[in-house]
């Protein structure tokens, strides 16, 4: 903390935590906003549903970095603090995750979708004609 | 500024007497490390509370990629793009906020918390014009989704009729199929209540044309048609109303048509009736000397006994009068006792042409090519995008009110996170103006903006997750 005083870009810690230079404010704020342009603009390009999701979430994935890098001095800040927003993040992907997972097991069973119809002659079938 | 930093930089070593740091904490650092450690841990069960929304999503889109495609496009992207950059905007200030509380800038901090709140008032605002335009549509959530107009905004008619100033605002009854109230424009009838989005294209015509004796009634016989459109109902007189009124002198306003249908050939209005008796294809002229009548129950009374005066004259017929449901609906308009019966409105209803997907078995069977049998292809497929224009021109998929189930689910939350923001934002800069913030206690601030934060995180990813489905 001592060590950080003659900073001369005042990215220090002043007294009991760290502040946030100018510089580092206006850069962040200014790439999030470049970024939130270029993620609609790559909504125009077609590159397939998968692909321009990918891209959609990866330039959101950056904006969220920085602003709890940055923002939220959590670059700056005591590493528990990462640990637990970390933990946080990794909870919510499992609940995902895991849930993604389960639910194509029921798909044949559960699940009415005209596209994937049960193949056991277990519910109403499609009329034909 | 930086220099007003370093200034501030030095004066504040050794000073540590905030009067707001609390007796069971060791100093200053003691009490802010413990706040933020307790706005982290807060922070960290906000992931995790949005998380269920964003399975939902998740899951969902999984399964149903075609609703997501299709019910996006009734997102405003323009307006959720100005959200974001207003929430990142708003993010910026609050970390500048924390900056100025941390180095004793108190109008700097007083500004960027204003700015803060100012951006937060202007996101709900946005967003209240989004949630008005979606209630007025009926872009709504679970059974509430019945929309005006489908996603590529080509007007639909409700299963109620019940569509405020769309397109065409033509009220069709719901039992008969005639129309009743309303402005003409392009219009559709909804050919089946109970069917959602079977629907006929309607053309409304005036008809010119004059009353030719034949057979001891007068016929119809058009002269000529032209196409109607942007035209109101009288809102005074009402359907069936106007002919005869004592008011009614000279020509009346083409714009304001009234009907006389089938289905309705008794009609009491604003104090006014006459009479329509239509057996089949054929409609008897009113008596001239009807009403006026105060009263509901009195025009009755007196339509009661007229009744029968009506059927024993049963010479004065005048027109034809075909009402058939989606292949044609024949009304006639006000001032045809002006005109001497030479205009009529005609709506020309055409049948849905949008193909009504057939399940048939054996339609993707390979067939075989008999002896001198042409094969034939088409010219050209759709490209991407004609699909694509087709697609979103066309009634919602089964279920797309699921997406806004979801949609407002997950923004309502986030906007009761930004409303909350909004408050803890105003007691800050009602602290910050009586000068609370110092270097050695600036907590509220640095808490309130990581929570300010983490409402923009999450905003940055409903953003593409709403707005930018491709």
């Amino acid at each position: 903390m001592a060590t950080a005083h003659h900073d001369d870009a005042h990215d220090d810690h002043h007294g009991i935590a760290h502040t946030a230079s100018v510089k580092v404010l206006l850069g962040t704020g200014g790439a999030l906003m470049m970024l939130t342009l270029v993620t609609v603009l790559a909504t125009k390009v077609d590159f397939g549903t998968n692909i321009n999701l990918a891209v959609a979430m990866f330039i959101a994935v950056i904006k969220a970095t920085l602003v709890v890098l940055f923002f939220m001095h959590l670059k700056y800040d005591k590493i528990f603090h990462t640990v637990i927003f970390l933990s946080a993040i990794l909870a919510a992907s499992l609940f995902v995750g895991f849930t993604l997972m389960d639910s194509g097991q029921y798909q044949n069973s559960n699940i009415w979708d005209v596209d994937h119809p049960p193949s056991a002659p277990s519910g109403p079938r499609p009329t034909a004609g | 500024m930086s220099e007003q930093a370093h200034a501030a930089h030095g004066d504040d070593h050794g000073h540590h007497g905030s009067p707001f740091i609390q007796h069971h904490y060791d100093d200053a650092q003691h009490q802010f490390d413990s706040g933020k450690l307790g706005i982290w841990l807060f922070l960290a069960q906000e992931v995790l509370f949005f998380s269920a929304l964003f399975v939902a999503y998740v899951l969902y889109r999984h399964h149903h990629p075609e609703i997501y495609a299709y019910a996006h496009k009734y997102l405003d992207v323009k307006m959720g793009a100005i959200n974001t950059a207003v929430l990142i905007f708003s993010s910026l200030t609050a970390a500048w906020a924390v900056r100025a509380a941390q180095l004793r800038q108190k109008k700097l901090l007083v500004a960027c918390l204003a700015v803060t709140i100012m951006c937060a008032c202007g996101f709900l605002v946005v967003k209240y014009f989004e949630y008005t335009h979606k209630v007025h549509e009926k872009i709504l959530f679970g059974r509430y989704f019945d929309p005006c107009v489908s996603s590529g905004g080509t007007p639909l008619i409700t299963k109620g009729n019940e569509c405020p100033g769309s397109k065409s605002s033509v009220n069709w009854s719901k039992t008969t199929g005639v129309p009743e109230s309303g402005c003409f424009g392009d219009v559709a009838l909804d050919l089946d209540a109970s069917e959602p989005y079977v629907q006929a294209d309607c053309k409304v015509y005036e008809v010119s044309g004059t009353e030719v004796p034949k057979d001891g009634k007068l016929a119809f016989v058009e002269k000529a048609r032209k196409e109607i459109k942007g035209r109101c109902f009288d809102p005074v007189f009402g359907p069936g109303g106007g002919v005869g009124h004592p008011a009614d002198k000279g020509p009346r306003p083409l714009d304001y048509p009234c009907w006389k249908t089938n289905a309705n050939p008794l009609v009491c209005k604003g104090g006014w009736y006459f009479t329509w008796h239509c057996t089949g294809g054929t409609c008897e002229k009113p008596f001239g000397a009807e009403g006026p009548f105060a009263t509901e129950s009195a025009c009755s009374d007196q339509r009661r006994g007229k009744t029968g005066v009506l059927s024993a004259q049963g010479t004065s017929v005048v027109s034809e009068c075909t009402t058939s449901g989606a292949s044609g609906v024949l009304v006639e308009y006000g001032d045809h006792h002006i005109r001497k019966g030479d205009v009529r409105i005609v709506a020309d209803c055409k049948a849905p042409t949008a193909a009504v997907a057939v399940v048939d078995p054996l339609a993707d069977r390979e067939q075989q090519l008999q002896l001198g049998q042409k094969a034939t292809t088409t010219h050209h497929g759709l490209t991407h995008a004609e699909e694509k224009a087709q697609l979103y021109a066309g009634p919602p998929p089964p279920h797309t009110n699921m997406f806004f189930t979801i949609y407002f689910a997950m923004t309502g939350l986030h906007g009761i996170h930004v409303l909350v923001g909004v408050f803890v934002f105003i007691w800050l800069l009602i602290r910050a103006t009586k000068g609370h913030f110092t270097p050695d206690y600036f907590g509220p601030v640095d808490f309130a903006a990581l929570y300010w934060h983490i409402v923009d995180l999450i905003w940055i990813f409903l953003f593409p997750l709403l707005y930018l489905i491709h």
